[in-house]
């Protein structure tokens, strides 16, 4: 079996969604070698469902052959095969087992990086797995205290503060100590992918950075200091920067990495900029792992419609992360 | 009132920032942007003195609004102030206050009286307008004032941003996020709503306008697990919008409401915040973003961006934004006075 710190573990998400067909597309576009470097964490009759549909010629076993046959860790599942676009509560227990049997794969090095397939939220509660998604399963599995979420496009990449949280509560987090080590999170991560002095704008909070306290207080009082405090830390850090500008600059190239200080704020422009390129990164966490940045779609799953476009982005961040050196501080 | 071929009002906003000059950057620009006609409200000896910074020969004249038309394509046409200017680039002076003001007054009465298709606004700063006594947060609450004083009924001004690709339009604006929460009620969203809809009819000629609503939380609170208000006020909002013959849906998860494909089934998204609004819609076109003030008895539009103090005086403003501002506000005035 491929077992090293440069294999990466794709979990095959809900099997009712696009996630079988969207790695089945990835698998089928790669080559042999770098396909030998996969091992897939799902449940292979869904596989071998989805890779027909789509068309590709690849079989699934315990390890790879260097060809057509991808490494699968199989995952039973039963009661029958699982239906295309429906709820299905066998569905939501089985995306959780993939993903706890490849945390467990990474935690014990035989993995490098885990790229993960939608998921869904209902079906995952249903069987009882009460997650807010991917990432709170995550951090519980890892006994993480916290994690940040990095959306990464070719030109433009950002870190946020706080991200599936009410927008009160996310105000509420707005806070020097988390921003100061949300900056701290986005700085090493950019290191650790080679980019030597990152340049990193702040996103201020309310509308042009509260035009000296009119608008609010919290970019003078909470954000300036977490700013000035990395720059101490000799972070090349600045803000805060009005939130309706910094995007521009960022993705003009006069920054590296934006903090947001909320979910839409960085969500809205990543979207826009790089709707189906963007690539979801869990930082803060003991083990690596990138996402697709998309839902199980439903609506298409089964169809072989769907676009594979940010898996194989999501792969490709997973190859920059696995078998580089993590860096702790 | 507003009748075709008349010029356009042109404020030059605080003459200490950018708005002299980007004004004559666009006049200068008239023939290969196809800048409609319009007139300056402003003192013609600073004006001349700015384009002389600039290195620029530019042609100066002064005139009444009915002379500007004729005189556009030749010269720059200058209607002048009663109240004195200081001339001091990047150094706002309150001693200017009563020009600006004089100026956005006279735009609008020559509008009133038909002198004028629509007001079009340089940017100005709260700063020495505050110093001086003035007490209007920005352009659109004066202009509202303005207009409920003439009108004798109560106005409620809505910000567009309107660019290319997107017009956004936030439901509440200069407040702090931490506000928002509070300031958001159904009232308010139906309000901006019907609002923004008789506009997209009446000055953009859309006949049924289709208007997305955005959610306030992450991915619209997800069913109340992220936040209540998308459920308990937006909803219900979208609801009575629906069941009033409006042509409305949400409330949408903003992340994914502004690329190409979602905005293919809107004419225009209201938004819960300022930021909401201003970040896809200066993300899309970060030059030619237009302000436009809806629910006035006239047309307003202005360029998307502040008096940049910073960099008055050196002739590296961008027009871009004015002439789509001034571009914009002929097509309304045009599309009003067909319509109406």
């Amino acid at each position: 079996m491929a077992s090293s710190s440069r294999t990466i573990g794709i979990t095959m998400g809900d099997p009712a969604g696009v996630g079988p067909e969207i790695i089945c597309k990835s698998l089928a576009e790669m080559g042999a070698a770098d396909r030998a470097t996969i091992r897939v964490f799902g449940n292979r009759d869904s596989l071998e469902a989805a890779a027909k549909i789509v068309g590709a010629p690849l079989k699934f076993a315990a390890t790879s052959d260097g060809a057509d046959i991808v490494a699968v860790e199989h995952v039973a599942i039963d009661g029958g095969p699982i239906a295309f676009g429906k709820i299905d509560t066998r569905a939501g227990d089985a995306s959780f087992r993939f993903i706890s049997r490849a945390v467990e794969a990474a935690t014990a090095g035989e993995i490098g990086c885990i790229v993960t397939a939608p998921i869904n939220k209902e079906a995952l509660n249903l069987a009882g797995h009460h997650y807010d998604g991917h990432t709170g399963m995550l951090a519980h599995l890892t006994g993480s205290r916290s994690s940040w979420m990095l959306l990464a496009a070719e030109r433009m990449s950002v870190i946020h503060v706080s991200t599936h949280v009410s927008l009160k509560d996310a105000i509420a987090r707005v806070k020097p100590e988390r921003i100061l080590e949300t900056i701290r999170t986005g700085y090493r991560h950019l290191r650790r992918i080679g980019i030597e002095n990152p340049r990193i704008a702040v996103a201020g909070l309310n509308p042009h950075c509260g035009e000296n306290g009119l608008f609010g207080t919290e970019d003078d009082e909470f954000i300036a200091p977490a700013v000035a405090a990395a720059k101490t830390e000799g972070i090349d850090a600045y803000g805060p920067v009005p939130p309706d500008t910094v995007f521009h600059r960022a993705y003009s190239g006069a920054f590296d990495l934006v903090v947001a200080q909320y979910h839409d704020q960085g969500h809205i422009p990543m979207k826009l900029v790089a709707f189906d390129t963007g690539v979801n990164i869990s930082l803060g966490l003991p083990i690596d792992r990138t996402s697709v940045d998309h839902g199980t779609a439903f609506d298409i799953a089964g169809t072989g419609k769907a676009n594979h476009v940010n898996m194989n982005a999501a792969i490709a961040y997973a190859r920059k992360l696995a078998g580089t050196p993590r860096v702790t501080a | 009132m507003a009748s075709h071929g008349t010029p356009l009002a042109l404020t030059s906003g605080d003459p200490s920032g950018i708005g002299p000059e980007i004004a004559v950057a666009a006049w200068r620009l008239r023939n290969e942007a196809q800048v409609p006609a319009f007139y300056l409200l402003a003192d013609p000896s600073l004006v001349a003195a700015r384009a002389r910074a600039m290195g620029l020969e530019v042609a100066i004249v002064e005139t009444d609004p009915a002379g500007a038309k004729q005189l556009f394509a030749n010269a720059l046409p200058v209607v002048p102030l009663a109240a004195s200017t200081v001339d001091t680039p990047g150094q706002p002076d309150k001693g200017n206050a009563s020009s600006i003001i004089e100026a956005i007054d006279r735009a609008v009465a020559d509008t009133f009286e038909g002198r004028a298709a629509a007001v079009v606004t340089c940017p100005i700063a709260k700063k020495p307008l505050y110093d001086a006594g003035f007490r209007f947060p920005g352009h659109t609450e004066y202009l509202a004032h303005l207009a409920s004083v003439k009108t004798g009924t109560e106005i409620t001004p809505v910000m567009m941003l309107a660019g290319p690709d997107l017009r956004a339009v936030p439901v509440t604006i200069h407040i702090s996020l931490s506000e928002v929460p509070k300031a958001l009620t159904a009232d308010a969203i139906i309000e901006t709503v019907r609002i923004t809809a008789h506009d997209l009819r009446t000055r953009f000629g859309i006949a049924s306008p289709r208007i997305a609503v955005s959610g306030l939380n992450p991915h619209a609170g997800e069913g109340g697990a992220m936040g209540h208000e998308d459920e308990r006020i937006i909803r219900p909002a979208v609801e009575a919008l629906k069941s009033e013959g409006i042509v409305a849906f949400g409330p949408l998860p903003a992340d994914t409401m502004f690329h190409a494909r979602a905005r293919a089934s809107y004419d225009a998204a209201i938004c819960m915040y300022h930021d909401q609004a201003l970040i896809p819609a200066k993300a899309l076109a970060f030059d030619e973003t237009v302000n436009v003030t809806l629910g006035l008895p006239f047309i307003r539009t202005s360029p998307d961006h502040g008096t940049a103090f910073d960099i008055a005086g050196q002739g590296i403003a961008r027009p871009d934004s004015l002439i789509a501002a001034l571009k914009l506000a002929r097509q309304l005035a045009d599309v009003e006075a067909k319509t109406s």
